[in-house]
């Protein structure tokens, strides 16, 4: 009977692993959440990122992807213009046209300029831009 | 003989359950041990920290650590922190800032969110996860509790809240405030005219028993101090509404270099002097009246963001109920909790500074201090002195 000891304890064990509860078993559930950290870790992959979800509609995810491109970037004035779009898209003009206005005089890309036209209606271009 | 052998494996039997049961009830209670995870450092910049509940000290918070029920996160100055969220609800805090997470439950696949947060101190963006995501959402200051249906706000809690109310016209220098827990709650969206899988924000900021719903972007409500009703709705100014940027993001502040010589460490300009002393006797607030956004009324419906072109953010034009004027008897002064939305429409076309930056004015204006704030009490309270305060360079 004592040798069959240690197969009840493989037994137990195996027991208690399927009867622990889902924290125990299964994998991080962040894990998912390190790709949109990794995301904002760059200006481009963070703004791919955020156009992606723009397209898809997710407006809220996109504003927060670029505000956390804008943390470890904060000098990025696409980006910040790119938000500034969003934030227009989320009916918050006044937000927006702060952030607009804050890069004023900086070289931005046309397209940038582009998108937040489309976004936010025709606005007055200020100072000079790339 | 048989009955013997029988009556052997029936207490094996029960020795091997006991034992399983044994070691399963052990594998739960370090499972139930363990911290919960809610969400991950998402994005971290400069000094931040993460005290676990129960742990004597913090320690440095980095990109992609963890972050767990009961957690409190620290910021520091010039420091900042997005806190992303199983759900994908993000908080992220400026700097000196403090946020817990106190409840979050959530099931992805029956799209259900239960979550509860404080910020004791400092300024915060959130914004919600999952839209179709149904459950409660509250988040509290030391004295407000802020009831949230899928919506992005932001919230300022201390010091920092007091000196910007203090510069809006929705509130004025002459409300009593305590440093220490005035609260200011403002909503950013979506409006109703949002696009995309987002439904319009709504929220509900309560306190002193008393509920303010807000469901327009660039609305407003200040919460002076404990026992104090809630004053507002009002539109937050952009002045206002770039101080509260700069708390949040001190990092593009510094970038962007619309707030250069801040000497605090928290991101935070006392409001510019506007170089004219406004009716309510306390220069370098502006006046009363209009929303101060440019393109006269400012917001979509209401007179018109496209193609007005120029994104002045001077001086809110004159104009405006009056309701801060000053009292001539010099009578101690009450809350006076705004009345509605302020000055829509009031702004004649021509009186906007358009074209103005908020630095517009040039370098080496001289910067008035906001009111003295002080905690709530019966005594009456002077008009605040204006103290020497770093100077304010233009934007280039």
């Amino acid at each position: 009977m004592a040798t069959r000891y240690p197969l009840y304890l493989c037994l137990a064990l195996s027991s208690a692993w399927l009867m622990a509860p889902p924290a125990f078993a299964q994998a991080d559930p962040a894990a998912a959440l390190d790709q949109l950290s990794d995301a904002a870790t760059g200006t481009g992959s963070g703004t791919a990122l955020a156009r992606q979800q723009i397209r898809s509609g997710d407006l809220t995810g996109a504003a927060a992807t670029l505000e956390r491109v804008l943390i470890n970037h904060p000098d990025a004035s696409d980006v910040l213009l790119l938000h500034a779009s969003v934030l227009c898209r989320l009916d918050d003009a006044g937000g927006a046209r702060l952030e607009i206005d804050e890069v004023r005089g900086r070289a931005i890309p046309g397209q940038a300029w582009a998108e937040a036209t489309a976004a936010c209606g025709p606005i007055g271009r200020p100072g000079r831009g790339g | 003989m048989t009955d013997r052998m029988g009556t052997n494996r029936m207490g094996a039997r029960a020795r091997f359950l006991a034992l399983a049961v044994a070691v399963s009830l052990a594998g739960t209670a370090i499972a139930a041990g363990q911290p919960q995870i809610v969400g991950i450092n998402a994005a971290v910049l400069n000094n931040v920290r993460i005290r676990s509940a129960g742990a004597p000290q913090a320690h440095i918070a980095v990109v992609r650590q963890r972050v767990a029920l009961n957690d409190e996160v620290q910021t520091g100055g010039r420091s900042q922190l997005q806190v992303l969220l199983l759900d994908k609800t993000t908080f992220t805090v400026g700097a000196n800032a403090r946020l817990t997470i106190d409840r979050f439950v959530y099931d992805p696949n029956r799209s259900a969110r239960s979550l509860a947060a404080s910020v004791t101190k400092g300024a915060f963006r959130f914004i919600s996860g999952r839209p179709d995501t149904a459950g409660t959402t509250n988040v509290r200051t030391p004295i407000a509790s802020i009831g949230i249906r899928g919506t992005i706000f932001e919230g300022v809690v201390g010091q920092d809240a007091a000196n910007i109310a203090a510069g809006e016209p929705g509130v004025g220098p002459r409300v009593r405030s305590d440093p220490a827990t005035a609260s200011l709650i403002i909503l950013r969206g979506p409006g109703r005219g949002t696009q995309g899988r987002v439904r319009p924000g709504v929220i509900d900021v309560t306190a002193a028993g008393r509920t303010v719903t807000i469901d327009q972007p660039l609305r407003a409500v200040y919460v002076p101090a404990a026992g104090m009703a809630p004053i507002g709705p009002f539109i937050i100014s952009p002045r206002g509404l770039q101080q509260v940027q700069a708390l949040i993001f001190p990092g593009v502040a510094q970038a962007m270099a619309f707030l250069p010589n801040d000497r605090t460490g928290t991101g935070f300009v006392p409001p510019e002097t506007g170089g004219r002393r406004p009716r309510y006797g306390y220069p370098g607030y502006p006046e009363p009246g209009g929303d101060g956004y440019p393109g006269r009324g400012g917001y979509p419906g209401q007179g018109g963001f496209p193609g007005q072109g120029g994104f002045p953010i001077g001086d809110l034009p004159s104009g405006g109920n009056g309701q801060m004027s000053q009292d001539p008897a010099g009578k101690p002064n009450q809350v006076q909790p705004n009345q509605g939305q302020m000055g829509q429409g009031q702004d004649p076309a021509g009186q906007s500074p358009g074209g103005q930056s908020p630095g517009g004015q040039g370098p080496g204006k001289k910067l008035k201090s906001p009111a003295a704030v002080q905690a709530p009490g019966p005594t009456p309270t002077p008009t605040p002195t204006p103290t020497p305060t770093p100077k304010y360079p233009g934007k280039p």
